[in-house]
């Protein structure tokens, strides 16, 4: 498992999976933010004022990391930030699902009320065991990224 | 393996920064300062004040789902659903006009059916204050809370 991700190009699919999907993530956030921070509120993790910088900031924070995934620059360390955003993600979905609130969308890639369309199906918007075992998924991703070492591509034989 | 925490601190600043920035020039950002959930013309009011609303007369309306209010309900309070306001509102509509002052609440910051069912109550007429950050609010400020149920 560990040599399989330290390969060069399982590793480069690895980035461009989660590098894509925070961008992906980032994007409808980014375009309304006042009703991200809408969805931020319904947490109840933080009162309105700390909810609104968290909803003006983060998708920016998932944008540039997502980014920089993509594109192989400081990939380990911006594996790094989706990891501690992906923990704090955790937690906080356990945090409402342990104190019982109703979370219909919880805001991780849109931002449209939870009853518009039958597609994606309810379930996966809503803070529940999908979003947490998704997430836990994407973790161990990004942990990859940030930690194993990288196997150097074979270099070409000397040429004569 | 070797990580930079300095390019680690570097991208949560810049993305921070950027975000702000976007929230303050863009045209699509918000007052960071209070809730999103107020515009301009609500009247919000504080626990304290709400109580002293409801000791000289009030008339209390629960913006939450019905069920909800069949659990329990601030004392006093009739159930005005923003889901089916059409008609609760018709149900309740006498007494809403006869109140004298009329506060509404949800279930806490998060929820926004006070502020929609207030300005709807704006519309036809009524003045309705909203209960600043609900039930939450108005139970940490130590106010009773009626638990028995309704059908």
């Amino acid at each position: 498992m560990r040599a399989l991700a330290s390969h060069p190009r399982v590793e480069l699919l690895l980035r461009l999976l989660v590098g894509g999907f925070f961008v992906y993530a980032s994007l409808d956030k980014i375009w309304s933010p006042a009703a991200f921070a809408k969805i931020v509120y319904q947490w109840q993790v933080v009162g309105p004022v700390p909810s609104n910088l968290v909803a003006a900031t983060l998708p920016w924070v998932e944008l540039l990391a997502g980014l920089l995934l993509l594109a192989g620059i400081w990939k380990r360390e911006s594996a790094l930030v989706v990891a501690l955003m992906l923990v704090v993600f955790i937690v906080a979905a356990g945090s409402v699902m342990a104190r019982g609130i109703d979370v219909e969308n919880c805001g991780c890639v849109s931002v449209a009320k939870a009853d518009t369309g039958s597609w994606p199906p309810a379930w996966t918007k809503g803070v529940g065991w999908f979003l947490v075992s998704r997430n836990l998924v994407l973790l161990g991703v990004a942990l990859a990224i940030a930690f194993l070492p990288t196997d150097k591509p074979a270099s070409p034989p000397p040429s004569r | 393996m070797f990580v930079n925490w300095k390019r680690f601190i570097l991208i949560l600043a810049t993305g921070a920064v950027a975000g702000l920035l976007w929230n303050a020039a863009s045209g699509r950002g918000f007052a960071l300062g209070r809730s999103v959930l107020v515009q301009a013309g609500d009247e919000i009011v504080a626990a304290a004040d709400a109580k002293a609303l409801l000791d000289r007369g009030a008339l209390f309306v629960d913006a939450r789902p019905r069920d909800f209010w069949r659990m329990s309900r601030i004392p006093g309070a009739l159930p005005l659903p923003d889901e089916e306001f059409d008609r609760a509102f018709a149900e309740i509509e006498a007494r809403l006009r006869r109140a004298n002052g009329i506060v509404v609440y949800c279930s806490g910051f998060g929820c926004e059916a006070s502020h929609l069912v207030a300005r709807k109550l704006r519309e036809r007429g009524l003045i309705a204050a909203i209960l600043n950050e609900g039930i939450p609010a108005w139970e940490d400020a130590g106010f009773p809370m009626d638990s028995e149920p309704r059908s």
